[in-house]
């Protein structure tokens, strides 16, 4: 954001901070780790708010909770904006030293009082006020969030509001502040770091730079293509399209995992060639013509780069099954096989120091130096004698000045409406992992969570006439899905919430694939549902009425 | 920190410079004197239950714990004496005659969880005290997967207890009853799964006397397992954990200790407990390819390498480079990543490259 995508402070800093600003993320389930650390930071007097459509256990104890309407991030986070800049409570010392472009957000903003975005948001203007006040007036605040800011068409938009807030209050550079976005798997940060992705070679160097294309090329002794590649939302629709023919998919469950999930299963029918390299048959490996038996984190040697840029080091302990493979072994053997002459290397170590050699930002790091290093070395960390970076920004952006982004409100590209009148959200529980093929092989998640649910709220419920615990169905434009209904006030009125876990009853058959235009990211969030009910309306039903008869029934005459 | 609120201390005639607000037992462990305690974590707040850690603090009448008693300036200490010997041999003996022993009184093998208790057992000469009766209640009818509790190893130092509270913030355990009737209960001694217990076994790991043992782990020895240290495979936090293996199997995991690493001894359900997937009999053992009947077979690594990179090349050759896509895994290492984005790139000529993380 401020020229790298990652957590601007640590996570052991976490505990020592004054003030936690926790947006679109339920840390408690899907990062119970540095939800412990917010735990303790909140025992030690640190002040919490909340922004959350559901009422989760951290909003519980929050000091605010403002329990806003799915997709309307834009109007709360400009609306406290606005506060801040009317109430003079903005660092403007900050902001001409270190950013630009804050006339126009400042100017922006004003669409967006805290009386109108109480009437879009549904959270209360005093409340906006409170929580802008308590952000603004506390030097070490935190903001915190995940998927429940990007997951949505304008997720990007969500990040700049965010963003702005931090440029105007001056929280960047300051130990347990910051811009933290709570990176949702092992190693997101990583693959991202190591250039899997369209636009960037390893460390963020963009493949239409000439210079960083040259470098490359050189370095691997192939000419390369100058043009941006596709992102994962694209090559989806793509493979609808027909121009998309042939797929080497590694550790992922697309037909699980993307929005709108009929439309990428119409596709990979129409894939002329599709490799799959796992560790269990998956909903995805059902299309494959060749699967490649994988290899899992217990049996492996590498790293993985975490949320806050830490490069950690990941051990083999146990051989692969049968004849699986490690991954890099599998990826060699199949580039050479392919025709290009990828090295022998002898272990991921050697292939680390050959991005490392081609990617200043991660330079210093390699597996010699983490031996050593076993609370890791955080990125930046350029040379072999740098001590790594636990939190950025410290001397201010890292290129130039960083730029506030003045930012309009979009609705959600779905709203509800008389054929769909709920808003569906979808995320992830403690006791699951997202396609669940780790999980549901485990006794206690799926005792604790055995089937697909919905939460509900006690009055849509009983407009519809479900009862807690009764299987429904679920209904959005691209598809339907049955779920047992769970009744409880964490939900608001209108919205209804599921995770995203199970493969007998894809949540992602429901959700909309129409993507944010800067990342592609799917709006998992926000979507039009219906529910209808399965069991007939009458509060004792034929089948719990049959089943009390049974054993009148059943008596020998 | 400010001048006045730094001074020196004497521990054992020695003089060490200490902070107010901090402890007996921390300036002593910073400075290597080592003070024996039960009931001490470093995530949590002094419970001075255990008795095990009282040192003799000069102008105080009574022996005072260590883990709980703040330094003062110019405070003297005495962590080892014939007094404090004393003590020991009596509160060991206590203990002991309140702890499942052996059949020759002495306290039993350890199953997989360290019992500090017994460690400390041996540095004395015990007391032959009658056997104390105490009916602490367990949970029978827990059907939990993960934890057991066992009230026979209990020396109720409440350190389960304080983590739920205080680190997990969950509250599922208490203590729970009065005197020798005291144990570590949940409400109305349910079963953990149907409390606000979120599995993370952090209990577990507390547990200084392996009360709290994990029912999946084989009772092993730690002797007799071998550690890697290595990185969760879960959500994005980085946890540090350590696999314990036996046999070319993985038997448990654990974390590191307190301080260590940024998980600072945590894990949650996921990270410790489910790791059933790495030996589950689903797992893909051998390639696969998809024959002329339509169904995938099992097959060479050399055929399948051989089939996967002409059904690609042919794909390329038919199409074009940017009719491919390569879908890399935020599940996989760097090194996969950076090899599967090579591959790409140089190999098949394309930046159709992405990986599911789109945050």
């Amino acid at each position: 954001m401020f020229g790298a995508g990652a957590m601007t402070n640590s996570i052991p800093e976490i505990r020592d901070t004054d003030l936690m600003f926790v947006i679109g993320s339920n840390t408690t389930e899907a990062h119970p780790i540095i939800a412990m650390e917010m735990k303790r930071a909140r025992q030690a007097g640190a002040r919490l708010i909340v922004a959350d459509p559901r009422k989760i256990w951290m909003a519980e104890q929050a000091d605010l909770h403002l329990q806003l309407r799915p997709g309307t991030d834009v109007w709360l986070l400009s609306a406290m904006a606005h506060v801040i800049i009317n109430e003079n409570l903005h660092d403007q010392a900050f902001i001409d030293a270190n950013t630009e472009g804050f006339e126009a957000v400042k100017e922006r903003v004003q669409q967006y009082s805290p009386d109108e975005a109480e009437k879009i948001t549904g959270v209360p203007a005093e409340d906006i006020r409170t929580a802008a006040r308590m952000y603004a007036t506390t030097r070490k605040a935190g903001i915190y969030y995940t998927l429940g800011i990007t997951e949505h068409t304008h997720g990007t938009d969500n990040v700049y509001c965010l963003a702005n807030l931090v440029l105007m209050t001056g929280h960047l550079g300051v130990r347990s502040a910051g811009m933290n976005p709570l990176r949702g798997q092992n190693n997101v940060q990583g693959a991202n770091d190591a250039g899997a992705t369209p636009m960037y070679y390893p460390g963020y160097q963009p493949v239409t730079d000439d210079e960083v294309r040259k470098k490359f090329e050189a370095a691997w002794n192939v000419p390369l293509s100058p043009d941006d590649g596709l992102n994962l939302n694209v090559m989806m629709k793509c493979l609808a399209k027909g121009t998309l023919k042939g797929m080497y998919v590694m550790g992922e469950d697309i037909v699980i995992s993307e929005p709108n999930v009929s439309q990428v299963e119409l596709g990979l029918n129409e894939c002329e060639f599709l490799i799959c390299q796992e560790i269990f048959h998956n909903e995805t490996t059902r299309f494959a013509d060749v699967v490649f038996p994988a290899s899992c984190f217990a049996e492996k040697d590498g790293v993985f780069a975490n949320s806050d840029r830490r490069v950690q080091r990941v051990r083999k302990a146990v051989d692969p099954p049968g004849n699986a493979k490690e991954d890099w072994k599998i990826l060699i053997e199949f580039a050479q096989a392919s025709g290009y002459d990828m090295p022998d290397y002898a272990n991921p170590g050697e292939i680390f120091d050959e991005m490392a050699s081609l990617t200043p930002k991660v330079a210093g790091i390699s597996h010699q130096r983490l031996e050593e290093r076993i609370e890791g070395l955080q990125w930046p960390c350029t040379d072999s004698e740098h001590p790594g970076t636990p939190t950025l920004h410290v001397d201010g952006p890292l290129i130039g000045k960083a730029q506030f982004q003045a930012v309009d409100y979009r609705p959600s590209a779905e709203l509800p409406d008389d054929d769909f009148p709920l808003v569906l959200s979808t995320g992830r529980t403690l006791y699951h992992y997202n396609s669940a093929t780790q999980t549901r092989r485990d006794p206690g998640p799926s005792i604790k969570q055995r089937q697909n649910f919905i939460e509900i709220n006690r009055k849509n419920a009983k407009m519809l006439g479900i009862e807690h615990g009764e299987t429904v169905r679920i209904i959005s434009r691209r598809g339907a899905i049955e779920a047992e209904a769970w009744i409880t006030p964490r939900v608001r009125f209108g919205c209804i919430w599921m995770p995203m876990h199970f493969a007998e009853s894809r949540a992602n058959l429901l959700t909309n694939d129409a993507g944010d235009s800067v990342t592609g990211t799917g709006e998992y969030k926000v979507c039009a549902v219906k529910i209808e009910k399965i069991k007939p309306t009458s509060p004792v039903s034929i089948a719990s009425a049959v089943d009390q008869l049974a054993p009148v029934l059943n008596k020998p005459m | 920190m400010i001048k006045s609120n730094s001074f020196t201390v004497e521990i054992n005639g020695q003089t060490y410079s200490a902070d107010a607000g901090e402890t007996v037992y921390e300036v002593a462990q910073r400075n290597g004197v080592e003070i024996p305690t039960l009931c001490h974590d470093p995530r949590l707040d002094p419970a001075g239950a255990c008795r095990v850690c009282l040192v003799e603090v000069e102008g105080q009448r009574r022996l005072q714990p260590g883990c709980a008693w703040k330094v003062d300036a110019d405070m003297k200490i005495q962590t080892e004496s014939d007094r404090i010997s004393r003590h020991r041999q009596v509160l060991y003996s206590m203990y002991m005659s309140d702890h499942r022993t052996d059949e020759e009184g002495g306290l039993p093998e350890e199953t997989g969880n360290v019992n500090q208790l017994r460690e400390l057992c041996a540095t004395i000469d015990p007391i032959p005290l009658e056997k104390v009766e105490a009916p602490r209640a367990a949970r029978p009818g827990d059907d939990n997967p993960y934890i057991e509790f066992d009230p026979e190893l209990c020396i109720l130092c409440a350190r389960c207890t304080r983590y739920c509270d205080e680190v997990e913030a969950v509250n599922a355990i208490t203590l729970a009853e009065r005197g020798s009737e005291t144990t570590i209960a949940t409400a109305g001694q349910r079963s953990l799964i149907d409390t606000s217990c979120e599995l993370c076994g952090g209990c577990i790991d507390t547990c200084p006397t392996g009360a709290l043992i994990e029912k999946k782990a084989p009772k092993l020895m730690p002797l007799e397992t071998k550690t890697t240290r290595t990185t969760c495979n879960f959500c994005g936090v980085g946890c540090q954990m350590d696999l314990h293996t036996h046999n070319n199997r993985l038997v448990k995991i654990t974390s590191p200790a307190p301080g260590e690493t940024l998980n600072d001894g945590n894990l949650c359900v996921k990270g410790r407990f489910a790791y059933d997937f790495v030996h589950h009999e689903d797992r893909l053992t051998e390639p696969l390819i998809r024959r002329e009947d339509g169904q995938l077979h099992p097959a060479t690594w050399d055929e399948a390498i051989k089939v996967a990179s002409e059904g690609m090349n042919r794909v390329k050759a038919k199409y074009g480079s940017d009719a491919l896509g390569f879908v890399s895994s935020s599940r996989c290492t760097i090194e996969e990543n950076y090899l599967m984005q090579k591959l790409s790139r140089a190999a098949f000529g394309t930046n159709n490259i992405h990986q599911c993380a789109a945050t």
